[in-house]
């Protein structure tokens, strides 16, 4: 029981058993290698195929139902198998030439030339320059400067690529030989051909035929060519991430030695023809070719390919054979017919120009996928890596067992997992090996969607236990100053700068709201100083504590346990430089207002030790966390531009004297309206209305002060005023919440 | 020495010039050059005919044209050209001088 297969064999179909198909394809190798230096080589071996489905059809003619291994057999018997050819097995148009010039010549001498004629396939043929018209790419130029050095023609050609790119007089040189050379046909003489392997590839089988040619295992040229990709993976995550984040990009590929080995693979793709037929593969391994080994990679060949037809099922197998098979078929014959009325052998793996267009094309579409493939795992990495960062918060802000493990269930799956995946499909592909365990795929996706959704969930919990915004108040006993003016300072902090730390840089530390006083507690510095007009003729200090939570029962925990003191001596009031959180208080956005109420005709001066107070709100109602700039309620945000402020608010805050008028605040010595000044963003004098307000109605609680009593709707909710009125996004260089919010967003 | 390989030198030598010889007459089609060598019973493996023809054409000795058949696809049919008309008067004039002297030769005694 035979199969039987149909052929499209020169135009015509034939049905033929698969093992006399098989004969008939070893046999017609074999004429290929027997030919191969054999200038009508494609043509000869076109004619026997046609004589071959001649016979066929002959044979069909005659009743029978198929052609089987005998009829082949026999057939080949006929025509002879090479072994068995007579005549010039290395004889060239140059010997047939001579021969044909030398005319009826001295016998003696034809028959000493004929003896000498030996069996070897070494062509006699004096070195000339020529362009070789059958192996080319644009004008054969460097295949036949190959020729003529004995060397491998991609060798020639990526020296030429190179002086070309390097100096540009390669290109001049090339279209000077172009025009000058002669062509031919000539035959390769180098033993060994760098090929691409098309059996084995990544890309495009660059790797794999260099790894072929120099007997080498397949990952070492694939690492080499992949190196500078990872390397410029790592490079880019500890020295771009973080503060260049969305500025990493392409240029690692083009940086220096990756750059270049990039343009190396895709010069090489250009250059090298694929390994198609058995004698190019044997080549490519510079393994001897001769019948034996021609037969094997041929069988070898068959068989692989037999494998995986069965394993994509035997019909579907035998469909897609057949429909190489006859693609091949239909390929090979035009190119035949093509050839040999153009009188010259093409070879149809080399269509020059439009081949290295095609590559170029294709490099550039993997070049960006490439670039998208890599921004994805350099994102990847960069938010695991700096959430990693943020973990040490975590403590501050997550709360029970849930959020934690949350918290490490999204860190580990949503963030670190693709990274991973990534990795691992890398060095797959660059090993080479091939997942027989496709299930491995949907286990990392279902991993990262789980992960997704702890993130989601996650995100959602510590939103609300930012949703309720509390304040409790106190007023601060106060003695009066005796020269009728008074002094705020601020300690500084003394605990290590928090975020002091190899993944913090720059003016962060300056900036930060977060000082590191122990192991377990942070200290914040979100302390606001106002300035408030007081209603009768004595200072007032009160301490406003604010806190978030879920409820409005613990945002007031949590705000009654900020400790805050404030110490006064006679005019001097001193204020603490921030307030402990620790991890089991917990941060939640805890905020402290000290409003001074500045009876008429008294003086307030705000030290500059104050400006370490860093202000931020985040407010989870607008479903973002916003940073928020308490300040801007009190500039225009049209002209104010943080740099120029700054400068100023030195100049503004160092001991400036004010003196509250019945107009407001206004500096000591000068009769300027407060208006015109450009006030200290921590210093904030007043608007009016808002300092007037909170005198008046001040009872307490129940709403938040410094909005206007006169508008109850507002105090209900504590958070909306704060959230309209200062919808600032900061962005600054605090990339911890930068991220925060973005990943917020992004979601 | 091997008698074979003197045999094959020996047929080598003039297997371009029956071919040519055989064409000369006419259009042919390889298959039939092949049937009438065999029928003078000088055989030829169509295996080397075909390598020959090529080699012949692309010396420009032989140019063929494509005749339809009435099974399949078109055939190629080889004749003489100019040049190989003149390669065939020499070959013949130097195979007239080699047989007679063989003949003379081997015949003498």
């Amino acid at each position: 029981m035979k199969k039987i297969i149909n052929i499209n064999f020169h135009s015509r179909v034939i049905p033929i058993e698969e093992t006399a198909y098989e004969i008939l394809q070893q046999y017609i190798d074999s004429l290929r290698l027997y030919f191969a230096h054999e200038e009508g080589r494609d043509e000869i071996i076109s004619d026997i195929e046609n004589r071959f489905s001649e016979l066929f059809a002959e044979n069909l003619k005659k009743g029978a139902a198929c052609i089987t291994d005998g009829d082949v057999n026999a057939i080949i018997t006929s025509m002879g198998r090479p072994e068995e050819f007579e005549g010039e097995e290395a004889g060239t148009t140059a010997d047939t030439g001579a021969r044909a010039s030398a005319g009826a010549g001295p016998a003696p001498g034809y028959t000493a030339g004929a003896s000498q004629q030996s069996y070897t396939n070494a062509p006699e043929e004096p070195r000339r320059l020529y362009r070789a018209a059958n192996d080319k790419v644009l004008g054969g130029v460097c295949a036949g400067l190959a020729n003529y050095l004995r060397l491998d023609p991609a060798v020639v050609r990526i020296l030429f690529v190179l002086i070309s790119f390097g100096w540009g007089f390669g290109f001049l040189l090339y279209i000077i030989l172009w025009i000058v050379l002669p062509t031919r046909a000539l035959v390769a003489n180098a033993r060994k051909r760098l090929y691409r392997n098309s059996d084995d590839r990544v890309i495009a089988g660059v790797a794999s035929g260099l790894a072929a040619y120099f007997h080498i295992d397949v990952w070492i040229p694939r690492l080499i060519f992949a190196l500078p990709m990872i390397l410029g993976i790592f490079t880019s995550i500890f020295q771009n991430v973080f503060f260049h984040m969305f500025h990493w990009g392409g240029h690692i590929f083009f940086d220096g030695f990756g750059g270049s080995l990039f343009v190396v693979y895709i010069v090489l793709w250009i250059v090298l023809p694929e390994a198609i037929t058995a004698s190019e593969k044997l080549e490519m391994r510079g393994e001897k070719v001769d019948l034996e080994s021609i037969k094997n990679t041929v069988k070898s060949d068959l068989e692989t390919f037999k494998g995986r037809a069965k394993e994509m099922g035997a019909e579907m197998g035998e469909r897609m054979q057949q429909m190489g098979q006859q693609m091949g078929q239909q390929i090979r014959q035009s190119a035949q017919s093509f050839g040999t009325e153009a009188g010259a052998a093409v070879r149809k793996s080399n269509n020059g120009i439009g081949h290295a267009i095609g590559v170029l094309f294709k490099a550039f579409f993997l070049l960006i996928a490439g670039l998208i493939a890599f921004s994805l795992i350099i994102a990847l990495t960069a938010v695991a890596f700096s959430t990693d960062g943020l973990l040490d918060l975590k403590h501050y802000i997550l709360d029970g067992f849930w959020q934690n493990f949350l918290a490490w269930s999204s860190f580990a799956l949503f963030l670190v997992l693709p990274v991973v995946a990534l990795l691992t499909w890398l060095i797959r592909r660059i090993t080479g090996m091939r997942s027989r365990k496709h299930y491995l795929g949907y286990v990392f996706a279902t991993l990262w969607v789980i992960g997704l959704i702890s993130f989601i969930v996650l995100v959602g919990m510590v939103m609300s236990n930012f949703r309720v915004r509390q304040h409790s108040e106190e007023e601060i006993a106060l003695s009066q100053p005796s020269h009728g003016s008074m002094v705020i300072h601020a300690q500084q902090p003394t605990g290590r700068i928090y975020d002091d730390d190899w993944w913090f840089e720059g003016d962060w530390r300056h900036h930060g709201p977060f000082y590191n006083i122990s192991d377990d507690s942070i200290l914040l510095t979100t302390v606001q100083v106002k300035l408030l007009k007081s209603d009768d003729s004595s200072y007032h200090v009160r301490i406003l504590r604010i806190s978030r939570g879920n409820s409005s029962g613990s945002a007031m925990d949590h705000a009654r346990q900020i400790v805050f003191p404030v110490s006064q001596s006679d005019s001097i009031l001193l204020l603490a430089g921030g307030f402990p959180v620790s991890k089991d208080q917990k941060f939640r956005n805890q905020q402290v207002i000290v409003a001074v109420y500045i009876p008429i005709g008294k003086k307030i001066m705000i030290d500059r030790s104050v400006n370490h107070y860093e202000w931020f709100n985040l407010n989870p109602n607008n479903r973002h966390f916003h940073w928020e700039k308490w300040d801007s309620q009190w500039h225009d945000d049209d002209t104010w531009d943080e740099g120029s402020n700054m400068d100023n608010s030195y100049y503004w805050n160092s001991n400036v004297q004010y003196i509250m008028t019945s107009d407001g605040l206004s500096r000591v010595g000068e009769d300027r309206p407060e208006k015109t000044e450009r006030p200290e963003k921590k210093e904030r004098p007043e608007k009016k209305e808002r300092e007037e307000a909170p005198e008046k109605s001040q009872p307490d609680n129940n709403g938040y002060r410094y909005k206007a009593p006169e508008k109850p709707a507002r105090k209900t909710n504590a958070d909306t005023p704060a959230a309209k009125s200062t919808t600032m996004l900061m962005v600054r260089r605090s990339s911890q919440f930068i991220l925060l919010s973005t990943l917020c967003n992004t979601l | 020495m091997n008698i074979e390989n003197t045999q094959s030198q020996m047929r080598k030598g003039i297997l371009e010039f029956c071919i040519l010889s055989v064409i000369r007459r006419g259009e042919a089609y390889p298959s039939d050059i092949v049937e009438e060598m065999k029928a003078a019973n000088l055989n030829i493996l169509e295996g080397t005919l075909y390598p020959l023809l090529t080699r012949l054409k692309n010396a420009e000795m032989l140019t063929y044209r494509w005749v339809e058949s009435n099974s399949g696809p078109p055939r190629k049919y080889f004749s003489l050209t100019p040049k190989g008309e003149a390669f065939y008067g020499e070959l013949e004039a130097t195979w007239n001088e080699l047989a007679n002297a063989v003949h003379a030769l081997t015949q003498k005694i």
